[in-house]
């Protein structure tokens, strides 16, 4: 199988999936307890108020005339009007989207960055002090809770140090590129560092916990396969048996985790968002989750579960590049 | 008045009382604009003399940027499609009402120079001149009768959820010739000026018709005192001072509106002095924001009453005595003392001091286990054992009451009590379906009531039609619709009050503690904090030395 072929058949599968991301949205809000017209209307509302406001949002339809309407809707790139704000749903997600993506790849990238040398430096010094090292910091990064560690971030570099701002989100990444490019003015990029480097650091904290873990221990089992003792007998040098050949391997799974993990960031950083006040899309979702909000709340999934299958064809077009054999 | 440092409750409550009793109108005739009005037994005064006042003192001509930070950004910029307060707080800075309300919650005239009743069931609003709204357009009476169909009409514009905010008015019309509307009620409505004190923004007919119901949520066009410049949903809204306004240009150059969920996160932005109010201050916060040297506490009583309903058709909620041994058996002022830091009041009555129709006779019931236990055992239900649900994080600090509750009931020999925690959205759908039945039998809710006025928290909450009710009492429910076609004050007062005695001693709920509005903020500002939960950058200005 070709690769473009192997990718398309990973695109159409994608397709599919969505579209049961979709449908079992759409027959969650059957199921689930409570009533949107709850946060419409006032507590206090009468019958009749409610039941226009029912008409006018659509809710007194068969539910077999809403997934219809709703299907051919989505498929003109429609998502209906948030209940809450009367605002179309695919606006009020897609301006979350950046402060969202921003925040995963940066937190990706504080995790890659740390991770890998950490891991690798502690397999390959096995017992000796930097492994040690090396360790404990994985084993407390896994330990420390999100919403602590973000906090205590705060209250030492921002309130006692005042080295970065408490919270919110400055300049975005696109419009700080635009002005270094245009202007040759670095201001907004240091605005949007000094921003997103706590709460960058508070959600990579954990997955670099997790890489340094997975890459240690995978880095111990390469390292003693093997295809490396022969290399070292062939004469290999040991930079090149180490990061050629043991570490390609190595970075298989580390991959795979890393992109489920970018996955679940887009989706789920909620309490880093909630701690710095950063405008994701996780807090939106959990936002309209509580409101019973549901074009919203189908829109972020969807877009959530089609973030899913774009970073999974990715990771398994990066599978398919480290390890041809994938595409076979 | 505010709960400033170094001012107690004690001392607010003594000289917002007497004001705020004042604060509810009923059968009303109002006079021209600017000038003091006489309102049957009360008097008010235009917001523009008020302010005129503070003004003096501030700095108009400098630069006096200010950043609001909520716990939730506005659902809507449009200020008749939603119910929420951190909306009110964010549109009403763009958007005004004919009447509105001052610090303490006493009625003023914004754009109505006057009010009368005509007759039973009409009432006339004198519109104001030289209003224009932000687009620079005039305001007009077509403006206002529309903005008032807009939300009572169903098939004006929109169905607005504010429809039953003006409760018992039925439409609006312009009176030929002269500039005014009038406002047709279904009754006399006694407090349909409070009503429009408190509800109801006047918006442009033609901006409104020209702009689809989206466009009308995230753009504004109102005649208050701020325009707004820029709108990112759920991450900011900023406004400039508009300076075409009908009264002085505010003190407050430019206005942000931001939100942080997390108190702490509020918290912390305050004391780096990235925002310069923030709400909600957690009691813990309390100190370090006091201490913190830049920055300070202002608090209010709310127009919130958190409570205890007891469905009362079920055992053994049925008993009065039973209900009444669950009052004594609560120990209030422990909760508040412990639980809110000393922010919240004791209540005995559904109708908070300072509200229209408050029984001052009626106090809190004293908390006293022994009579508790001897009031269980003579209700019949010794050994009930009976579940308390509550929302979670809804009110300030609601779990940790509920548990405070239920704790106290639980520590009666014969009463056994636990504490079910539920999501709002689930409990607010049950208690809302208009089955009494679906409804949990003993819960926690809280209720705001921003009109001042007894009768909007006891006919939806205590009368046998309520929308939100778990009691019926057919004496409170004739007393009630008594009072709603008393046009004479002091009548309808007393008829208030008498109903507020019944349901002290019915015990329907048992009486929790009236919820403060705590709010951050920087010394460089002067401002108080309101009694209607709603914060006026209008009101605020550069403080002495900053």
């Amino acid at each position: 199988m070709s690769m473009g072929r192997f990718l398309l058949k990973r695109s159409v599968q994608g397709v599919f999936v969505v579209w049961g991301v979709v449908t079992a949205v759409f027959a969650l809000r059957y199921v689930t307890p409570g009533n949107p017209i709850t946060f419409v209307a006032p507590l206090d509302a009468g019958q009749e108020l409610r039941e226009q406001i029912a008409r006018e949002l659509g809710l007194n339809r068969p539910f077999y005339v809403q997934y219809f309407d709703y299907l051919v809707s989505l498929l003109q790139g429609d998502m209906g009007y948030s209940y809450i704000q009367g605002i179309e749903a695919s606006k009020l997600i897609f301006a979350r989207l950046p402060a969202t993506v921003e925040l995963a790849v940066a937190a990706s990238v504080v995790a890659v960055v740390l991770s890998i040398p950490l891991g690798v430096v502690s397999a390959t010094r096995r017992h000796e002090p930097a492994d040690y090292a090396a360790t404990s910091f994985s084993l407390v990064g896994i330990s420390t809770p999100n919403f602590w560690l973000g906090i205590m971030l705060v209250l030492v570099l921002s309130v006692q140090f005042g080295l970065f701002p408490t919270s919110r989100r400055g300049i975005g990444l696109a419009p700080a590129i635009g002005m270094l490019v245009t202007q040759f003015d670095f201001s907004g990029l240091v605005n949007w560092l000094a921003h997103i480097t706590l709460p960058a650091i508070t959600l990579g904290t954990y997955f670099t916990a997790l890489i340094t873990r997975l890459t240690r221990s995978g880095m111990l089992d390469e390292l003693g396969k093997p295809y490396v003792r022969a290399s070292r007998a062939k004469g290999l040098p040991e930079t090149l048996v180490r990061y050629k050949h043991a570490l390609r391997n190595t970075l298989i799974p580390v991959i795979t985790v890393l992109g489920l993990q970018l996955g679940t960031l887009i989706g789920g950083a909620v309490i880093t968002e909630a701690v710095f006040a950063w405008p994701g899309l996780g807090t939106l979702l959990i936002d309209a989750i509580n409101a019973r909000d549901w074009p919203l709340i189908q829109g972020s999934l969807i877009v959530i579960g089609t973030g899913f299958v774009l970073i999974n064809i990715f990771v398994d077009a990066l599978y398919a590049y480290i390890n041809p054999q994938v595409v076979h | 008045m505010a709960h400033d440092e170094g001012a107690s409750r004690r001392t607010f409550l003594k000289a917002a009382g007497t004001a705020a009793a004042t604060a509810s109108v009923a059968g009303c005739t109002g006079g021209g604009g600017g000038q003091q009005t006489t309102t049957g037994t009360e008097t008010t005064t235009t917001e523009a003399e008020t302010e005129t006042e503070t003004t003096e003192s501030g700095d108009a001509s400098g630069e006096f940027p200010v950043t609001i930070t909520q716990g939730q950004m506005p659902t809507t910029l449009d200020p008749q499609n939603h119910r929420s307060t951190p909306t009110d707080n964010v549109v009403l800075h763009a958007y005004e009402g004919l009447l509105g309300r001052d610090q303490k919650g006493k009625i003023v005239q914004k754009l109505a120079t006057g009010y009368e009743r005509q007759e039973p069931g009409r009432v006339r609003f004198q519109i104001r001149e030289g209003v224009t709204f932000h687009n620079g357009d005039q305001l007009t009476p077509e403006d206002v009768a529309f903005s008032i169909n807009r939300i009572v009409k169903q098939d004006v514009s929109i169905a607005s959820p504010q429809a039953d905010q003006l409760a018992g008015v039925t439409g609006a019309e312009v009176v030929d010739g002269q500039r005014a509307v009038d406002v047709m009620s279904d009754g006399v409505n006694p407090i349909v000026f409070s009503l429009f004190a408190t509800y109801c923004d006047i918006m442009q007919k033609s901006w409104v018709e020209g702009r689809s119901k989206s466009e009308i949520a995230q753009q504004m066009n109102g005649t208050g005192p701020f325009k707004l410049e820029e709108y990112q949903s759920n991450v900011k809204v900023e406004f400039s001072r508009y300076e075409d306004y009908w009264r002085e240009p505010a003190a407050v150059t430019s206005l942000t509106f931001r939100a942080a969920k997390e108190s702490s996160t509020r918290v912390n932005q305050l004391l780096e002095g990235e925002s310069d109010v923030i709400v909600n201050v957690p009691p813990q916060a309390i100190s370090r924001v006091k201490n913190n040297g830049s920055t300070r506490i202002s608090a209010a009583p709310s127009t919130r009453i958190i409570y205890n309903a007891m469905k009362y058709n079920v055992e053994p909620f049925s008993s009065p005595k039973f209900r009444r041994a669950m009052n004594h058996a609560v120990n209030l002022e422990s909760i508040i003392e412990n639980v809110l830091s000393g922010f919240a009041d004791p209540t005995g009555q559904p109708t908070l001091e300072g509200f229209f129709g408050y029984n001052s006779d009626v106090n809190p019931f004293p908390h006293n286990k022994s009579k508790a236990e001897q009031l269980v055992e003579e209700s019949g239900h010794a050994g009930a054992s009976i579940t308390l649900h509550t929302p979670v994080g809804r009110y300030l600090k609601d779990v940790e009451i509920a548990q405070a509750v239920a704790n106290q009931i639980d520590q009666l020999s014969n009463v056994s009590c636990s504490v079910k925690q539920r999501e709002f959205a689930t409990l607010a759908g049950e208690l809302t379906d208009g089955n009494l039945e679906t409804s949990p039998d003993f819960y926690l809710i809280g209720w705001g009531n921003a009109t001042f006025d007894a009768s909007q928290t006891i006919i939806p909450l205590l009368t046998t039609d309520g929308a939100l009710s778990s009691y019926s009492n057919e004496q409170v429910d004739q007393q009630m619709n008594q009072a709603q076609s008393q046009a004479d004050e002091s009548q309808r007062d007393q008829t208030l009050q008498q109903v507020n005695k019944t349901l002290h001693d019915q015990a329907p709920w048992i009486y929790l503690n009236r919820q403060y509005s705590v709010y951050g903020v920087q010394n460089r500002v002067k401002w108080q904090a309101r009694r209607d939960e709603r914060i006026d950058a209008y009101a605020m200005e550069p403080a002495e030395g900053q």
